[in-house]
């Protein structure tokens, strides 16, 4: 119960974003492996709710920011693996430039007095 | 954005065929579980644990589906998707249902689609010229004479196009009979002798070739031409080798330097001397003779010069008009000029049949929609559990109303789709059967516009006629719906309300159409009935123009038909053969102004007129056209110019009321210095324009007083006067090898073409109101087995309460015989005042002709009595004892 509380519901456009670092950093990966790589990387604080991944992925699919292919896994399991395309790194690095100017404005909105 | 685009169409793509990648999400999605089972079996877990958290992880597997589902298509899509297959299914489940409303449906938008291809072909759809708008007719107008539109004298031409400053074009034609010879058979074809600015006034470019230059057309320029599309495909196989190389035109050879374009076919029949459209141009130029008034025969066409507008360019060509008639008072005195645009030429007098035919079918679809609306009423009353289940589940109103919807546009995609198909089969028809010339005919096709039309017609049908029932059925209260889905029948009054006022609008719309249809075929039975003056069967006829060096002497002429004359008598089966210069019914004649000897000559514009003919004494006798009083022409006269003429009856009624007409002499202005002519014989009347108009008065020459190279052989023979047709010919190229022979047609044939105008209107219109009464009888029948149907347990108490059969009989028909004449009180005035419309297509018929009005009533109280009588004769079998309990 207290558990839950600690952790915090990723909503959307992150889950995007976290999706596509992931995979940046650890190349194509099944749907599986990058739910537990985003939690393991957030340190457990992060509740992925693992049915909203698969929507999330499609949606970038459909974009054209990652491309899916049946492969097999470690275990000798068939899965489907992503991997980032081109429009998807280029993707990646806008919105990470764009999310650290938010978080910097958001950081010293919140804390005035540490910007001067 | 372009990364919004593409997702789009990927899910717009991804919306169809999901049976494969839905199997791969499940496999997807296996995997996962799969991979976090072993992960949690490694750390120790329980594996049905495991499982039972990997899946709670997903937030369970049917919700992850259907967000993943919602995302690969579009859920509108895939919404209308499920909406379409379960419309499907339901009209899969009631073929009856199905099959009644798309056949109704099919009629209704089939018929608007087919008349609309014809209002579109005919008034809509752009004419074969540049800025067509801005091109108008120019017509002489006397007040004395019928008709708004009279052909137009060269005299006055050329002195408007030197006067008029409204036009930046203007040009004049007219058109004449010539022989193409030089090849296996003559052939005759019609020649538009046009200014040589023609093509260019109307901004009409040749295909292959040239136009014609200025210059051309004065005597002694090379000759040249320009063929017709058709032309050119029919004679000479489309070989466009043709241009530059000459024909021989009335025995003159002719260089061919264009071809037209297809479309191109310009033809008015008001100015058309030939009454068919031409099959090449010859330029010509007005020469000094032009300017003296000789005569009006040409059609007359100008463009608009820019920022000039009709009523200024009437304006202006009304002055110059008037100043004319000062002018040239002998010749244009009475006279006066009208413009039209070339848009209401071209679609004539066509206007006020496709206006009513357009209203009909518009009532038509009207009475379609009413009747769909019907029957999807009724099946909603049948389907309220469904519908109050359907909500209990979940279902938003709107949600049921969309899922309703679906199944009317379903029903009206599958309709407009047998539509089109009756609409195709409908153009054929009517453009086989229709008396509209074939130039307009070549624009009339199922076009892009069509379809759309089609298209808008099939949605707009499926929500008029599914709106209604649609709120109708999904405003039930759930509960209701429930309680009274457990007795039988059930439906509120207010339905059954709605329902009744359905059918008498059904019956009103009807009786507007059975009136109008009614009143047309009255009108076509009197014209059917009509007497030409003369007697059609057995008779064949065939028109012959001689053209060349040889035939300008008319010792040659005279020769030549009496040749072929001689051999035709001499022909098996023949009784007679005679010839005249204009047939009745078959298009314009001669007509001039004359005098009569011993009395004071009349002021200009005053004049009597006369229709001149020429023709045999056989003439009469195969027509069967009477001799009332006085001779017909003496051998002698047939032979040698002697001046005299025989006149018809309502020429001596009309000029000589004492009935002295017979050895009267009259001056008939046929040529220059004419002699007095006496009248010898006075023969009966003859329709010769249409049928509809009184014969006018009449003259009939002998051929040495007026020799004519155009005559048509008239023949009659007891047996199947078309078996003539080729022996005739062969009896012209015995005389002369060079001749050709044409119109061959049967007398029946043009009296045929005569009516074909009335004919096809009140078929058509009948066909239509047919269509409306049969719709109106199933709508009939629809209500009163519904009402029977909702009353079972009432009669059923009546009937164990005493009543006859007899007795529940009359009740329920009496029902359905209140609704029609609820109809009927309603749709006849509506009738009477909509038949104003109708007025111009009535010969000698009022418009509230009793006869028809009574039919009408007959005929939808037969109908209602008819439609009401299966449910009524059900109704009294009702057992009373099952009636009561079910």
């Amino acid at each position: 119960m207290t558990e839950k509380a600690d952790k915090t519901d990723v909503w959307q456009g992150t889950l995007a974003l976290m999706v596509l670092k992931t995979l940046e950093a650890m190349g194509p990966l099944h749907g599986y492996g990058i739910a537990r790589r985003i939690e393991q990387t957030s340190g457990g604080r992060l509740s992925l709710n693992y049915g909203t991944l698969y929507p999330a992925l499609l949606k970038l699919e459909q974009e054209g920011f990652v491309a899916a292919s049946w492969g097999v896994s470690e275990n000798n399991r068939r899965a489907r693996f992503y991997r980032l395309t081109r429009a998807g790194s280029k993707q990646l690095k806008k919105e990470t430039g764009e999310w650290e100017k938010t978080t910097a404005i958001l950081a010293r909105f919140l804390n005035p007095q540490e910007g001067r | 954005m372009i990364r919004s685009l593409r997702a789009f169409l990927v899910r717009l793509a991804g919306s169809f065929g999901g049976g494969k990648k839905d199997r791969e999400l499940g496999e997807e999605l296996e995997s996962h579980i799969q991979m976090h089972v072993e992960e949690k079996v490694r750390s120790g877990m329980d594996e049905g644990d495991a499982r039972r958290e990997a899946v709670r992880k997903l937030g369970g597997l049917d919700v992850t589906k259907e967000s993943w589902r919602d995302r690969r298509g579009l859920p509108v899509l895939r919404e209308l998707k499920q909406d379409l297959r379960y419309a499907a299914r339901m009209l899969r489940k009631s073929p009856g249902f199905t099959a009644v409303t798309v056949v109704t449906l099919a009629l209704g938008i089939g018929g608007a689609t087919a008349i609309f291809t014809i209002v579109h072909g005919v008034l809509i759809a752009r004419l074969p010229f540049r800025d067509s708008d801005r091109l108008v007719a120019i017509w002489e107008e006397n007040a004395d004479r019928p008709g708004r539109r009279n052909v137009v004298g060269p005299a006055n031409f050329i002195r408007w196009s030197e006067r008029a400053t409204a036009f930046s074009g203007m040009t004049a034609l007219y058109d004449w009979r010539m022989s193409l010879t030089g090849r296996a058979r003559p052939e005759e074809l019609i020649a538009q002798t046009v200014t040589s600015n023609f093509f260019t006034t109307l901004g009409v470019e040749p295909v292959l070739g040239r136009a014609f230059a200025p210059d051309e057309g004065p005597e002694g320029r090379d000759a040249v031409t320009v063929l017709s599309w058709g032309t050119w495909q029919r004679l000479f196989g489309g070989d466009p080798s043709i241009v530059g190389r000459t024909i021989q035109l009335n025995g003159q050879p002719v260089t061919v330097i264009g071809i037209a374009p297809r479309a191109f076919g310009f033809f008015l029949k008001a100015g058309s001397l030939t009454g068919k459209p031409p099959d090449l141009w010859l330029p010509f130029a007005f020469d000094a003779k032009s300017r003296e008034p000789h005569g009006r025969y040409m059609s007359a066409f100008a463009r608009l010069k820019d920022g000039v507008s009709l009523a200024e360019a009437r304006a202006q060509m009304k002055a110059i008009a008037s100043s004319l008639t000062a002018e040239l008072p002998r010749w244009d005195t009475g006279w006066t000029v009208r413009l039209f645009p070339i848009r209401d030429d071209v679609s004539g007098d066509m206007r006020p049949a496709l206006a009513v035919l357009s209203g009909a079918v518009g009532f038509v679809l009207l009475i379609v929609c009413v009747n769909v609306a019907n029957l999807l009423l009724a099946r909603g009353m049948a389907r309220r559990q469904e519908m109050a289940i359907r909500t209990a589940l979940g279902a938003a109103r709107s949600r049921v109303v969309r899922q309703l919807l679906t199944e009317s546009l379903l029903l009206s995609i599958l309709g407009g789709l047998a539509g089109w198909w009756i609409a195709r089969a409908g153009v054929a028809l009517l453009t086989a059967w229709s008396p509209v010339d074939p130039t307009v005919l070549a624009r009339i096709r199922l076009s892009v516009p069509v379809l759309a039309f089609a298209v808008l017609v099939s949605v707009v049908t499926a929500v008029v006629s599914g709106l209604a029932p649609a709120f109708e059925s999904s405003r039930e209260g759930l509960a209701d719906a429930l309680k009274e889905g457990a007795r039988t029948g059930g439906g509120s009054r207010r339905a059954r309300r709605l329902r009744q006022a359905l059918v008498v609008a059904e019956v009103a719309l009807a009786a507007v159409l059975l009136v109008g249809a009614g009143l047309l075929l009255r009108s076509f039975a009197r014209v059917a009935r009509i007497d030409p003056g003369f007697d059609a069967k057995g008779i064949l006829t065939g028109r012959v123009t001689l053209h060349g060096k040889i035939y300008e002497e008319d010792e040659r002429v005279m020769a030549f038909f009496r040749g072929v004359v001689e051999r035709a008598r001499a022909l098996p089966g023949v009784k007679t053969a005679g010839m005249v210069s204009f047939l009745p019914l078959a298009g314009l004649g001669a007509a001039t102004d004359f005098t009569i000897v011993g009395r004071p000559a009349p002021g200009p514009g005053e004049e009597p007129t006369t229709d001149v003919r020429v023709c045999d004494n056989a003439y009469f006798a195969a027509m069967k056209i009477p001799l009332l009083k006085g001779r017909l022409f003496e051998e002698r006269e047939l032979r040698v110019k002697s001046n005299v003429i025989v006149v018809s009856e309502s020429f001596a009624r009309q000029y000589f009321p004492d009935g002295n007409a017979i050895g009267q002499r009259v001056v008939i202005n046929m040529s220059d210095n004419p002699d007095p002519t006496e009248i010898v014989g006075i023969v009966g009347n003859v329709r010769f324009e249409n049928l509809t108009a009184e014969s006018r008065p009449s003259t009939y020459w002998p051929h040495p007083q007026l020799v004519y190279g155009a005559m048509s052989f008239v023949i009659r023979t007891d047996g199947d006067p078309k078996t003539l047709a080729a022996p005739l010919e062969a009896a012209i190229h015995d005389v002369d090898k060079d001749v050709p022979l044409a119109e061959v047609k049967t007398m029946e044939q043009w009296v045929g073409s005569a009516l074909s105008r009335a004919r096809f209107n009140a078929m058509l219109l009948s066909i239509f109101a047919g269509v409306a009464l049969l719709l109106a009888a199933v709508g009939i029948y629809g209500v009163m087995s519904y009402v029977v149907g909702q009353r079972r347990p009432e009669i059923g108490i009546r009937l164990a309460l005493g009543a006859t059969e007899q007795e529940i009989l009359r009740m329920v028909v009496i029902g359905g015989a209140r609704l029609v004449l609820l109809g009927l009180v309603i749709g006849v005035p509506v009738a009477l005042v909509l038949s104003r419309f109708l007025s111009s297509l009535l010969y000698e018929t009022s418009r509230s002709d009793p006869g028809t009005l009574t039919a009408v009533v007959g005929a939808l109280g037969a109908a209602a009595v008819a439609a009401s009588f299966v449910p009524a004769w059900r109704a009294s079998r009702v057992e009373p004892v099952e009636a009561l309990r079910s």
